[in-house]
């Protein structure tokens, strides 16, 4: 009876080793896998951060004048040429209706 | 007939073995086991930690997690420098590939000439050299796809500039490293740069990181900094300013736009300026912030200010006459004249017309204790606190040593020195009816209190009589635009130059502010040595003030208060169908 006893705790034994060996290189591949995933973040939110310095550099306002004059043929505005509206001043702002 | 063993009587069974034998071998076992079970109590217990730490060397590793250099961005939250990844190529010529096709493509990737190429990589005795730092990012991918053995990448950050030359003075730059050099970007170096932090992981033997160990120290990022420049109204007073300083052929110039009511610098620009992004064959001409660095006399902006102490200590009011005839006026041997000479002035006219007699003749009825105090109240000899490097404070000598030509000379803004950024701020004492509030860099969403130096009647009327010297009549119509009334005050200084004063070199300055009734900007403008003819401040300053309050006005959304005649056509041809 104890003979068959320890047989089974040792086949426990070396079941429980097994699932522990593979957990642990389950446990690392995974671990592999976030590394390479949080790389990728890193990057994607630096090729933002470039991204937005471009998009930034595209609309400076000297750019935007220079399109503005010479391939818009647009003019400065002043206030000879702007036309103010009055909007009448109410304590809440007016519910927009659909 | 059959071949068959019989195991049953082999001659080796037969023999009998000795005892000894198998004794022999169990202990022989047993010394074995005894052999192993020190060494391991060895290993894991005698010299546990000096295993563990052995073991660690070889797959434990710690990296540096680098913090992101925090950005510059502008009142409304637009980027003015940021840090983009810009990997840096460097080569091992002991041990280099040299595949001429490959190397003649890597030159060209580089930018550089084969020639060029080859004699960085001459010294085959080197093992490290840079083949070029700070390159854009596909470029560099490109490179090390060429994949050329001995040539590697590492990661660097460079820094961008956006707004270009318009606000380079105000942001600065930082150098290769990283560290910022010049301007906000070494003022905040330490919040900007941030901390970087680690963490300890085990790497496989294909260096991928398959554990983390302990506690991960997170990197601190750069904090971003938010200014209170506009950088629309930056742009426009540079490019006014650059205008003027070209069209006048000066030597050089500087704008500075403040909130007037929360003494926020909107704009700050000077000419000569550089591309921070590409800084080749910089000088100090072109380097210097002069509207907070340069200190010079600020000729007749300083007027205003003994004209509003006479007021305040009711020695005259702005309607009282003031004799200005001849023209001249002798203080102990010495002659002050004026530049066309008026008869009798009202005070309010003494600054329309600039008149250094009429000026004087006030402030030589006051004290110089008193005139002193003032110009410390609203910031002259006091250092401006604005946290950039090499601001002055400019010179106000103590009252005690004045002799009374130098308390004449001082209220027209000779023998007394400050920076532009100085005389702007000065002026916003009048735009905040009295008060003079602390001028700053970085956006303030506050209400910002400041420090009575006039009653709110005496500013008052100094604001009109700025109005009317900017009006017809005035030294500066020129600083007229459509639609906003304006008020400001003319300067043409001639420079110091040793001991004495240049024979024909000077400077033409405009303080002024906009709208006139309730001011929201003060706008000041110094041109340096104009070199076409005219120099007069009305001349070359006023304009580019005009088209400053115009154009920044408008950006700030502010009504005009004058009357303009519209030119707008409001009613459309209807179509006809």
């Amino acid at each position: 009876m104890i003979a068959r006893l320890s047989v089974l705790l040792m086949l426990v034994c070396v079941v429980s080793a097994l699932v522990l060996v593979h957990s642990q290189y389950e446990s690392r591949r995974l671990f592999m896998a976030l590394e390479v995933e949080r790389k990728e973040a890193t990057r994607i939110a630096i090729e933002n951060d470039r991204l937005q310095v471009e998009r930034r550099a595209q609309a400076t306002p000297l750019r935007v004048e220079q399109i503005a004059r010479q391939q818009l043929q647009m003019r400065m505005v002043s206030p000879a040429i702007t036309q103010y509206v009055h909007v009448p001043q109410t304590p809440q702002a007016p519910e927009v209706r659909p | 007939m059959s071949r068959s063993v019989q195991l049953g009587s082999s001659p080796l069974l037969a023999s009998k073995t000795p005892v000894w034998r198998s004794k022999l071998i169990v202990a022989a076992i047993a010394l074995g086991f005894i052999g192993l079970i020190g060494r391991a109590a060895y290993v894991q217990v005698i010299e546990n930690d000096f295993f563990k730490r052995q073991g660690e060397v070889r797959f434990a590793r710690t990296l540096v997690l680098p913090a992101n250099r925090g950005r510059i961005l502008d009142r409304n939250g637009l980027l003015l420098a940021s840090s983009v990844p810009a990997p840096s190529i460097w080569a091992n010529p002991e041990d280099m590939e040299r595949d001429p096709a490959k190397l003649r493509q890597l030159a060209r990737l580089l930018g550089m000439s084969m020639a060029e190429l080859e004699k960085k990589l001459q010294d085959e005795d080197k093992t490290f050299v840079w083949l070029r730092r700070q390159l854009d990012e596909p470029v560099a991918r490109e490179i090390l796809a060429l994949d050329i053995k001995g040539v590697y990448s590492i990661k660097e950050y460079k820094r961008l500039y956006p707004e270009g030359e318009a606000a380079a003075h105000v942001v600065g730059f930082t150098n290769v490293e990283d560290q910022g050099q010049e301007g906000v970007e070494l003022v905040f170096q330490k919040a900007l740069s941030g901390k970087s932090g680690s963490r300890r992981v085990i790497k496989d033997r294909l260096g991928r990181v398959v554990e983390a160990v302990g506690e991960e120290v997170p990197p601190e990022d750069g904090q971003d900094i938010q200014l209170s420049i506009d950088s629309k109204v930056q742009f426009f007073a540079y490019q006014k300013l650059r205008e003027a300083v070209q069209e006048h052929k000066a030597k050089a110039g500087s704008v500075v736009v403040l909130d007037a009511q929360s003494g926020e610098v909107l704009a700050l620009a000077n000419y000569p300026s550089y591309s921070p992004n590409k800084r080749v064959n910089l000088s100090g001409e072109q380097l210097r912030n002069r509207a907070l660095t340069d200190t010079f006399e600020p000729g007749s902006t300083m007027k205003p200010f003994p004209v509003a102490l006479a007021l305040e200590k009711r020695l005259v009011r702005p309607e009282t006459p003031i004799q200005t005839a001849p023209g001249r006026i002798t203080i102990t041997g010495s002659t002050i004249t004026d530049a066309h000479p008026h008869g009798v002035l009202s005070v309010s006219e003494v600054i329309q017309k600039s008149s250094n007699v009429g000026t004087v003749k006030l402030a030589m009825q006051m004290e110089a204790r008193e005139l002193w105090e003032m110009y410390s109240a609203v910031g002259f000899g006091q250092k401006p606190q604005v946290p950039f490097p090499g601001v002055v404070s400019g010179r106000l000598r103590p009252y005690k040593t004045w002799r009374p030509i130098e308390q004449a000379t001082m209220s027209y803004g000779y023998g007394i020195s400050g920076s532009l950024f100085q005389v702007a701020r000065a002026y916003t004492v009048f735009a905040r009816d009295g008060e003079i509030v602390p001028a700053t860099l970085l956006k303030t969403d506050q209400q910002v209190a400041g420090v009575r130096v006039f009653s709110a009647d005496n500013a008052r009327a100094v604001r009109k009589m700025l109005g009317m010297a900017a009006a017809p009549g005035g030294t500066a119509p020129k600083a007229q635009t459509i639609g906003y009334s304006v008020g400001g005050k003319t300067g043409t200084a001639r420079k110091q130059e040793g001991k004495g004063y240049a024979g024909k070199k000077y400077r033409g300055f405009f303080v002024g502010m906009a709208p006139i009734e309730q001011p929201r900007i003060v706008v000041a403008v110094m041109i340096d040595e104009p070199g076409n003819g005219r120099y007069y401040g009305g001349e070359v300053a006023a304009p580019v003030f005009s088209t400053t309050v115009q154009q920044t006005l408008r950006l700030l959304g502010i009504q005009p208060d004058l009357s303009v005649k519209p030119q707008v056509v409001a009613e459309a041809v209807e179509e006809s169908f």
